[in-house]
């Protein structure tokens, strides 16, 4: 057979893609969307740009982020996982009510980081079953991702609400803020905790064999199958560590705003992850860590300086919703005329 | 033939539905009254009627939930501008301007999806946070109570009415009329037109269908003015029958009905599903979510087992596949998920 010669367009595909994982074409569009809104509300509002507000924003967005994290790796194998935010507020739930009614009067502060600790464990345990489950319904069954874990949601808010009889978890010590409200070298914890989960996510699904598994999974699970990937057991680690990202968040959320609550966050809150994954190009087989890292950033700083800019208007913290929305069309068009010339070449 | 309809999906849904029925008619035989059903019904509605909307989007092969957004901003907002106007009359001209913007938001989104080729999915994600933020921040964020003259004593319009032993008098509302209109409605689109066909034709394999020589835009653009309008209208006879305008309405019920669509027999992925099957999907949800508290089981609780039905509910089918691939009995040449 004649081989003929390799047109440039690929050549250059190749040398694009041994960053995959890191970045690709989107990436370099988020960022200029990132940059652009950054330096608009920069100008709209002075305040934007301040200490305060930046690193308000960098205590908000990491339980925004982590969750998504959690999201897009389910996505990847080509499902979902919609019982995220239920994973975490019940993760919360068991661990506040662990701190709350376990730890004993006026104990040592020593005895309160132990069990602080111990609750923590507890939080990624809950993820752990959670996840389990997730799996062994999506992965064993067969039942499609999106009812599954739309049933499981129910369950774990269902747990969540028996528990604590529909009340807010409340009452823990001082310590537990820690994690959600101190900087470390002047950064918000949560950020860096936040930015340590998106590079985890990064080597997992790019530097190790499970995650080469994960994303051929993604991309056509019957080839993966025959291929000898045992899909059951990848399925199953993969909603096991989506919920654990879960639990991660139900903790982060617990020590920011010191309550545990069935209801935080609501559905909402699961679209608003898959909005993100949306924005990040995260599809079956394909997805791109620090997309949704600029992502996140995006739709921060948009809630933010869209509450800034509107202040004292009506329904002003309304408008983010609506922008984000309209962000997200935005994006597709262009997406759409840049695969267009893209195709040209 | 008595096969067929034994092993078809939707047989099984009714199974669930009766088995349902009974098991919460001997914990609380109060359940078997009329007024149950009347209420069961009642509620059932709205759901009925966007359920039968995003049928055929799911056949396409599509998801769609931007629907309840469009419920909410065509009901919302043809409220707060016709009493804006002072109009004080009934409510066909409410129905009329709601179905008018309905229809305009449901091809606002076939649009983005033939014209930019985006998949359904993400179009109707960013159209659920547009259409509730632009509601909120640009019509108004508060509840509105204030009903036209003409509109009231809709809600309690019965078709017909019963005296029940314990509850006293019980009606089932007018607006089943509605679902059964829209009802025969769908099933005639799906099985006697070319569209219909064309719409299992994409769902089952979209590269075929366009071989086939379907003309994709055109039933894109129909099948989502059909969901625009049905959600318009479900907007609408929900904010009647509940006496209230809600800006939020069904905000947390997209997937909800999604499920009851996917429990009824549709294939998440398209090519499948019936009237049948989504009506008595929306039906089993409903049961759940309802006939709970006739269980006695405390409220706190009652998510929880509705969770465990809705686990062991969806696994029933799953399980079914999943033997019947052991076997060797697919009736799909490829294995779907």
């Amino acid at each position: 057979m004649e081989t003929k010669p390799v047109p440039s367009s690929i050549q250059k595909k190749s040398s694009f893609l041994k960053l995959g994982g890191i970045i690709d074409g989107q990436s370099l569009l988020l960022l200029g969307v990132f940059i652009t809104l950054f330096i608009f509300f920069g100008i709209m509002e002075n305040k934007f740009l301040s200490v305060r507000s930046i690193t308000s924003m960098g205590y908000q967005l990491p339980e925004l982020g982590v969750l998504t994290l959690a999201m897009m790796i389910t996505i990847i194998t080509g499902g979902i996982n919609l019982s995220v935010n239920a994973t975490s507020n019940l993760a919360a739930v068991v661990a506040g009510l662990f701190i709350v009614r376990m730890i004993p009067e006026g104990a040592a502060p020593g005895l309160v980081w132990f069990f602080v600790f111990l609750a923590i464990v507890l939080a990624l345990l809950v993820g752990l079953i959670c996840g389990i489950l997730n799996g062994f319904l999506v992965g064993y069954i067969g039942v499609p991702p999106i009812l599954a874990t739309l049933a499981t949601l129910t369950l774990f808010t269902g747990i969540s609400t028996g528990l604590t009889g529909g009340a807010t978890v409340t009452g823990f010590p001082d310590q537990l803020s820690v994690i959600g409200n101190k900087p470390f070298l002047g950064i918000p914890i949560p950020f860096i905790i936040f930015v340590l989960l998106t590079i985890l996510t990064y080597v997992i699904l790019y530097r190790t064999t499970f995650g080469f598994k994960t994303r051929m999974l993604g991309t056509n699970p019957i080839a993966s199958n025959f291929s000898g990937i045992n899909n059951k057991s990848v399925l199953m680690k993969v909603y096991i560590i989506s919920c654990i990202f879960s639990a991660i968040t139900g903790l982060l959320t617990m020590s920011r705003t010191m309550s545990a609550a069935y209801e935080y966050g609501t559905t909402t809150y699961v679209l608003l992850t898959i909005l993100i994954t949306v924005l990040g190009n995260i599809t079956a087989g394909f997805g791109n860590v620090l997309n949704i890292f600029i992502a996140v950033l995006i739709l921060q700083i948009l809630s933010t300086g869209f509450h800034m800019v509107l202040l004292g208007i009506r329904g002003s913290s309304f408008f983010k919703d609506f922008s984000w929305g309209v962000l997200l069309i935005l994006i597709f068009i262009i997406n759409y005329f840049v695969r267009g010339r893209k195709a040209q070449e | 033939m008595l096969t067929k309809i034994i092993r078809s999906n939707e047989f099984i849904v009714f199974l669930i539905l009766v088995f349902l029925c009974l098991a919460i008619g001997l914990v609380n035989p109060a359940f078997f009254s009329i007024s149950t059903i009347f209420d069961v019904l009642r509620a059932s509605i709205v759901y009925f009627i966007m359920a039968l909307g995003l049928l055929p989007i799911i056949i396409y092969g599509g998801i769609d939930i931007s629907f309840v957004a469009i419920a909410a901003l065509t009901s919302y907002a043809t409220h707060m501008f016709l009493i804006s106007r002072g109009y004080q009359g009934g409510i066909l001209l409410y129905y009329i301007i709601a179905c008018g913007l309905g229809l305009l938001l449901g091809l606002f989104n076939a649009v983005l999806v033939t014209r930019f080729k985006l998949p359904v999915f993400d179009v109707s994600l960013a159209a659920f946070t547009m259409w509730y933020g632009f509601t909120l921040f640009f019509v108004g964020a508060t509840a509105n109570f204030d009903l036209p003259k003409g509109t009231v004593g809709y809600y309690a319009n019965f078709l017909v009415t019963g005296v029940d032993p314990l509850m006293g008098e019980t009606g089932l509302h007018i607006s089943i009329i509605y679902v059964v209109i829209m009802g025969l409605f769908i099933w005639w689109l799906l099985k006697y037109t070319t569209i219909g066909r064309g719409v299992f034709a994409i769902g089952g394999n979209r590269e075929v269908a366009v071989r086939s020589g379907f003309n994709i835009t055109f039933i894109t653009l129909v099948i989502f003015a059909i969901m625009g309008v049905y959600s318009a209208v479900a907007g609408v006879t929900q904010a009647f029958l509940s006496r209230y305008f809600n800006p939020v309405i069904f905000i947390g019920q997209p997937l909800d009905v999604l499920a009851a669509i996917i429990l009824g027999g549709a294939a998440i992925t398209g090519g499948r599903g019936t009237v049948i099957g989504t009506l008595l999907g929306v039906l089993v949800i409903q049961l759940i979510n309802r006939a709970l508290i006739l269980t006695g089981i405390p409220v706190e609780w009652q998510k929880l087992v509705v969770g465990i039905i809705l686990i062991l509910f969806i696994s029933i089918p799953a399980i079914r596949d999943l033997r019947a691939r052991r076997i060797g009995h697919t009736t799909e040449l490829i294995q779907e998920d």
